[in-house]
């Protein structure tokens, strides 16, 4: 048998003009460069009748039977009914088969790709689309939140301790590190500029002001994001993509009520208590800082915290945490719920997720920080 | 007479205290269409999988190829994974890629064809299975499970190996559909001569495209042979199983 054999091509020229091919060994996709370059080689036929004789042909597969049907039309023959001798019953058979389906077309439409300009164009089109459907989807959930208002027993209480755990309790060791360090590097910071004017003392204020008005409640929003935002958006994309949300639909229940109002109100109840424990650990960290860096100890720290810190500068950081809850939490929620069905889709709308909660956070941030100086707070 | 493709040898698969396969022997040979059948739980799939490698029989040892496939290194196991397909229950289809992207993969990652040869041996298979062209272009989300099938499929057979393992090739799809898909299957079976591992619940396929079935039960093969004898085994299991589907009759016969 030939079937170990390299494939070979041989061809003779019969007395009526056809061209006779006798390929032989192994014609395998295995062996592919051999396949290609042995037909590479074959006489340029144009315009003649091609006859494939099978007598010496070892193995034959499709990629195999492709390259040579494709030698044959190249040389302007028709690919479906060329003549075979002497071919094993099953080669015919391959070969019938490929021919049928080359006949039938089989090239792919390439895909279109967007150059420079209409992309960003895409882009903008996309970006207002997203956010009209934000919108909407604020308008669904309000609505959902006023139906809960008149029945409060369909509140899902056990979903939402357990988001409420996960979302608060788990984050609490990350949040008292983080806060801590920047209470340090701000006290620091502050420090050596005040020691110049040996106004170390007012390191105290700053710290107290900076970490409970701004530092505490934008880095804990900063987390909170990029641990629950992003879970939200995974949990609930996944569950989409094995129909689960279309189940919870069917059963007669509301996704909005069975998934998105518990973990909105962990969110919304959560952020608060963490921006106070990251209140905490960033005091810590600037007195801890000062006692040992400026000479400012603890307990004067402590005295001069107490008359100095404003109660206004700890509620409007308060204050602003469910803000940021709410936004994270409807933006990790939507994400999520507008998954479409595949592995791909959960990564993005999970990055986009983290991405817009970020920028949402820092924009709030912002507006909150103009219009309550307007107000005097 | 060629040398086993597959051979299991006195396979023992456990799971914590649970034993699947209590020493499973069995060979198949080249160009055969072989059906493991058995209940729920009796570990078909799991015998699948320790076939092509996927996981590791607890004692005893697969060789495919002639070759202990729990044994070999990485470089002879990616070549050994040349050398068969796999079609996987739900099609397993990458869902991020289009239908002709999935299938041009393992083209991609194990031949250095140019793009437009890619192209038209991918073309070429899916025509294979019996996909209208308009197919290619969409996402694996947008197709229906018997279409699904065949697109894995067409995967599966695209670096021409010599065996597929197919598991469930025709759950979820209609009797219609599944018994298209047993007719490309044996049509490829036979013109591509491929030998075909399959695990399957459907009685259909088995009797009307299977030449071999093998019987798994209580851990071990109770039956192996060609359709019809096994059909005519005294084996309680294989009685109760292919009078399953038995037209029911009032009264006597």
């Amino acid at each position: 048998m030939n079937e170990v054999a390299p494939p070979s091509l041989r061809w003779s020229r019969e007395a009526d003009g056809s061209i006779v091919l006798f390929p032989a060994g192994s014609w395998h996709l295995a062996e592919s460069t051999a396949v290609q370059r042995e037909l590479a080689e074959a006489p340029p036929g144009e315009g003649r009748s091609f006859v494939i004789d099978g007598s010496a042909l070892g193995s034959l597969d499709t990629f195999a039977a492709f390259e040579l049907l494709t030698f044959v039309g190249r040389n302007g023959m028709p690919v479906d009914g060329v003549p075979m001798r002497a071919m094993h019953e099953r080669h015919r058979r391959l070969v019938t088969l490929v021919a049928d389906r080359l006949k039938a077309g089989c090239a792919v439409p390439a895909a279109r790709r967007l150059r420079f300009v209409p992309r960003i164009g895409a882009a903008a089109i996309g970006l207002h689309e997203m956010l009209l459907a934000h919108s909407a989807y604020v308008g669904h959930v309000a609505v959902e939140l006023a139906r809960l208002a008149r029945r409060p027993t369909t509140f899902r209480l056990r979903e939402a301790v357990a988001q409420f755990e996960a979302v608060a309790i788990d984050a609490i060791p990350i949040v008292v590190l983080v806060a801590m360090m920047i209470g340090v590097v701000f006290a620091y910071l502050l420090g050596v500029q005040a020691q110049q004017y040996g106004a170390t003392i007012f390191v105290v204020d700053g710290v107290g002001m900076a970490v409970t008005r701004e530092l505490s409640p934008v880095i804990v929003a900063v987390i909170v994001a990029g641990r629950s935002g992003a879970a939200f958006t995974a949990q609930i994309g996944l569950m989409k993509v094995q129909q689960e949300v279309d189940a919870i639909r069917v059963l007669g229940l509301s996704p909005a009520q069975v998934l998105v109002v518990p973990r909105l109100a962990a969110i919304v109840i959560g952020l608060p208590l963490l921006v106070y424990v990251g209140d905490l650990a960033g005091i810590f960290g600037g007195a801890a800082i000062s006692a040992s860096q400026l000479g400012i100890p603890f307990r004067t720290f402590v005295t001069r915290l107490h008359s100095v810190l404003s109660m206004t500068n700890v509620l409007v950081g308060l204050g602003k945490a469910p803000v940021f809850g709410a936004v994270i939490g409807l933006i990790g929620c939507r994400m999520g719920l507008s998954v479409s069905a595949d592995a791909r889709s959960v990564g993005v709308n999970t990055t986009s997720t983290v991405v817009q909660s970020i920028v949402w956070v820092f924009m709030l941030d912002a507006a909150f920080a103009v219009t309550l100086q307007h107000l005097g707070w | 007479m060629p040398a086993a493709l597959v051979c299991v040898d006195q396979v023992v698969t456990r799971f914590g205290r649970t034993t699947v396969h209590d020493g499973v022997t069995l060979e198949i040979g080249a160009g055969q269409v072989v059906a493991l059948i058995g209940g729920s739980g009796t570990g078909k799939s799991v015998l699948l999988r320790e076939m092509v490698g996927l996981q590791r029989p607890t004692e005893g040892r697969v060789r495919l190829f002639g070759e202990d496939i729990a044994c070999v290194d990485d470089e002879r196991l990616a070549a050994l994974r040349t050398r068969f397909g796999m079609l996987f229950q739900d099609g397993a289809l990458f869902s991020s890629l289009t239908v002709a992207e999935n299938v041009a993969v393992p083209f991609r990652e194990h031949t250095a064809f140019g793009t437009g040869l890619v192209a038209a041996l991918v073309g070429l298979k899916l025509a294979l299975v019996g996909l209208p062209r308009d197919t290619l272009v969409k996402m694996p989300a947008q197709l229906s499970g018997g279409m699904r099938k065949r697109v894995s499929l067409a995967r599966a057979i695209a670096l021409e190996p010599e065996i597929v393992f197919l598991d469930e090739p025709t759950s979820g799809l209609d009797p219609i559909g599944a018994r298209a898909f047993d007719r490309l299957l044996r049509t490829l079976a036979d013109s591509l001569g491929l030998t075909v591992v399959m695990v399957t619940h459907d009685l259909d396929t088995l009797t009307s495209i299977a030449d071999r079935a093998i019987a798994l039960h209580a851990g071990k093969v109770i039956a192996d042979g060609p359709v019809d004898d096994v059909a005519r085994s005294r084996h309680p299991w294989i009685v109760e199983y292919f009078s399953a589907r038995a037209p029911r009759r009032s009264g006597d016969d």
